[in-house]
């Protein structure tokens, strides 16, 4: 209607399109997301306009469709046609290969309309006219067509593969897991070893391994929580995070025995929980322990074989022992006690031995907690099962570990001056502590490997420790200054009377040389700190040893008062007043308390 | 400008269609629906033409429809007919003749003098994307309704 018109030239808002004639009007070009102010003369043409348009909002021409009034505007019209006038609002849509006819200014963003867009990119290929703006805009959809559909194949592809990578959520979890808590554990010092930090940080990896174990297999299909267990990611990823977070571990560790004590008062509930031990955790840790490889905790045999421990005791593990690494033993544990602790969370009362080692492993550093029980039956099982002891040393973990202990002299020493045996006695932690670099050299010794994964060695050794401990009570100043380096960890097994201090000395130096040497020493910081917390007789045996091996140290063969001073003051403190029973039952027993107490007991009763 | 809703007040005819020709022209809206006078010198206000963008992620995407409506002298008391001039394949619209089917636009089933035609154009967009309608293959692109 109105023209406007006349008069505005004011308006150089330059349309390029055409200055000349016809006054300028501004027109608002709105798209579903942008709007746009553009100058054009009042007489252009549709075309033109587009021109316009297309470079304010950086769209092809082909792509732009004008709507104005309910009605497309065609190429060939005229803006006055259509009664478009100054301050009038024009809608556009920038047809784009993905997008679904909205346009927007910044044209393409793959949508993901693309099963509809390849779906309506097929049904606008036959259309193809031209003529109408429809067929216009139907060119532009077409013209783009071929990328369209690549495009839209492509990103398809790409939400596929997307969809794909992370279809198996749980590998994307342990992924994201396992970066996450790979990455601040780098930093932490709960394992040393990389290799360990690396593969607690697979859960995946753990389970394979678990599972592969034929035991374990054996064990899963006898116990299936088991294989819920290690089936359950979550699971896994919650026992390896626990493994990592020692403070985690020994809350959960607390809690867990605050559970089981709780189990065992339950009339009946002993028994239970220790069928449970027997049935469950003992063939899992002596089938973990196979599998740990790369884990230097799994070093001796670790406290695994705790199966005598229910027996005897309270079966409890005491309450969290961080067990140093050398001693623990327990990266099979450590495996085998991850899902073993997992177990107990839901199961709610596996046996805290399950749990210990794996807070004992991951807290383990430098702390030495020797005295457990289940170090104790360990070293019984050791000696009861040479093959184990072989088993044990023969693992690559075991090198690893005590790789890592000479390359950490320090952490050995600490290890080792935890060691109760050395407590009161600074003398010999002097000792021990001067011999340390020798030791560590000796462990790294394959020699000395091989000597103690010879079944028949240990063996040998062990009768030879047992052999110096009866020359000890029999004729205790018979053995001056031994070296430090005695056979730890053998149990007495054989009983060997062998007659005569001095053939055994005799065997003792001979034995002395290289191979014993060395796997004494070998052993001694190995074992020795777990032995030494389990058995006192483990710990006269060593100190024996080391002293006979020292071949002149200072350690004079201390009286069973002395040897005993620790065990008789808890006696003292248990009420047991009896001092010379006490110490006959000490005697008896090797140092251990338990069954001294038992032995106290049974003489008692009446 | 508001017109007052509904109930009470009688708009009358040609003041409320000049304000939807204003509306239509200024752009109110979203921009997928548009409307105007099919022909600038209908004094009567009576043929309009509308457009509707096919909504994204439904077969309609990126087609643009076109549509007659006619507002009879009756309007807004009574509706106005609607038909489509672009063929398209949707529940409620006759298939040979585009007409729509002013029942089957649920919220302006119950016509009432407040309604417009946008609500109208707006009503049919969201009917293309309805479950029932959004994968409805549709014809192939600038066809139309041959009447």
């Amino acid at each position: 209607m109105a023209d406007q018109g006349a008069a505005d030239p004011g308006n150089n808002n330059n349309s390029k399109t055409e200055a000349s004639e016809g006054t300028i009007i501004k027109v608002t070009v709105k798209t579903p997301k942008d709007k746009e102010e553009i100058a054009i003369a009042e007489d252009a043409s549709v075309t033109q306009f587009k021109e316009e348009i297309s470079k304010r909002f950086k769209a092809k021409q082909d792509q732009l469709v004008l709507i104005f009034a309910g009605k497309i505007l065609k190429d060939g019209d005229s803006l006055s046609q259509h009664g478009i006038k100054d301050g009038l609002t024009v809608h556009l849509v920038i047809k784009t290969a993905h997008k679904a006819g909205e346009g927007s200014s910044s044209s393409t963003t793959a949508s993901s309309s693309n099963p509809t867009q390849t779906g309506s990119s097929s049904t606008s290929s036959p259309a193809a006219n031209p003529s109408t703006t429809v067929g216009s805009s139907g060119s532009a959809p077409q013209s783009t067509q071929t990328p369209n559909v690549l495009s839209g194949f492509g990103d398809l592809a790409n939400m596929a593969g997307l969809g794909m990578s992370s279809g198996n959520f749980m590998e994307l979890q342990q992924q994201m897991q396992r970066q996450l808590m790979s990455n601040p554990e780098m930093l932490s010092q709960i394992m040393e070893n990389p290799l360990v930090q690396n593969m607690m940080s697979n859960p995946d990896l753990m389970r394979q391994m678990i599972m592969a174990n034929p035991q374990m297999q054996q064990l899963m299909e006898r116990n299936p929580e088991i294989s819920h267990m290690l089936n359950n990611p979550e699971l896994m990823r919650q026992t390896m995070e626990l493994a990592r977070n020692p403070a985690m571990m020994q809350e959960m560790m607390r809690n867990q025995d605050r559970a089981l004590s709780n189990l065992e008062s339950i009339p009946g509930g002993y028994n239970a929980l220790r069928r449970m031990y027997t049935d469950i955790q003992e063939p899992m840790f002596s089938a973990a322990r196979e599998q740990f490889g790369n884990n230097p905790f799994s070093a001796l045999g670790g406290g695994s074989e705790s199966g005598a421990q229910p027996s005897r005791t309270e079966n409890r593990e005491p309450l969290p022992n961080p067990w140093a690494p050398p001693n623990s033993s327990n990266p099979p544990e450590n495996g085998g006690s991850t899902p073993g602790s997992g177990s107990n969370s839901t199961t709610g009362g596996t046996n805290p031995t399950v749990s210990n080692p794996l807070g004992i492993s991951a807290g383990s550093l430098g702390n030495g907690m020797f005295n457990s029980p289940g170090m104790q039956s360990l070293m019984q099982q050791i000696s009861e099962n040479p093959q184990l002891m072989q088993n044990m040393l023969s693992a690559p973990y075991m090198r690893s570990m005590m790789q890592s202990l000479s390359q950490n002299p320090e952490l050995a020493s600490q290890v080792l001056m935890n060691n109760p045996l050395f407590a009161g006695n600074p003398q010999l932690q002097e000792q021990f502590r001067s011999q340390l670099p020798i030791f560590l050299q000796q462990m790294q010794n394959p020699e000395a490997l091989s000597v103690m994964t010879n079944p028949r060695a240990m063996q040998a050794l062990m009768q030879i420790q047992q052999g110096l401990q009866l020359l000890q009570t029999e004729a205790p100043g018979l053995m001056p200054s031994l070296m430090t380096g005695g056979i730890p960890g053998m149990p007495t097994a054989g009983g060997m009377p062998t007659a005569g201090g001095m053939p055994t000395a005799g065997v003792m130096p001979t034995a002395g040389p290289m191979p014993t040497g060395g796997s004494l020493p070998t052993e001694n910081p190995a074992t020795s700190p777990s032995s030494a917390g389990t058995n006192n007789a483990q710990q006269q045996l060593m100190q024996q040893m080391l002293q006979m091996f020292a071949g002149g140290g200072s350690a004079t063969t201390q009286t069973p008062e002395v040897l005993f001073r620790s065990q008789l003051d808890q006696l003292n403190a248990m009420g047991f007043i009896n001092r010379e029973a006490n110490l006959q039952a000490l005697i008896a027993t090797g140092g251990d308390i338990n069954a001294a107490i038992e032995r106290l007991l049974g003489s008692q009763p009446s | 400008m508001a017109v007052a809703a509904g109930s009470g007040v009688k708009i009358p005819r040609n003041f409320w269609l000049l304000e939807e020709l204003e509306e239509g022209q200024k752009g109110v809206g979203d921009g997928t629906v548009s409307w105007g006078l099919e022909d600038d010198d209908d004094m009567t206000l009576t043929r309009w033409r509308g457009v509707i963008i096919g909504p994204p992620r439904t077969s309609f995407e990126n087609r643009m429809y076109n549509l007659k409506v006619e507002c009879g002298p009756g309007y807004p008391e009574s509706p106005p007919f609607v038909r489509f001039v672009t063929k398209i394949n949707l529940n409620g619209v006759h298939t040979s003749s585009g007409v729509v089917d002013m029942h089957a636009l649920t919220s302006v089933a119950k016509w009432q003098n407040s309604y417009s035609i946008r609500m109208v154009l707006n009503e049919l967009r969201r009917l293309m994307t309805c479950k029932e309608n959004m994968k409805l293959p549709q014809p192939p692109e600038g066809q139309i309704y041959t009447n």
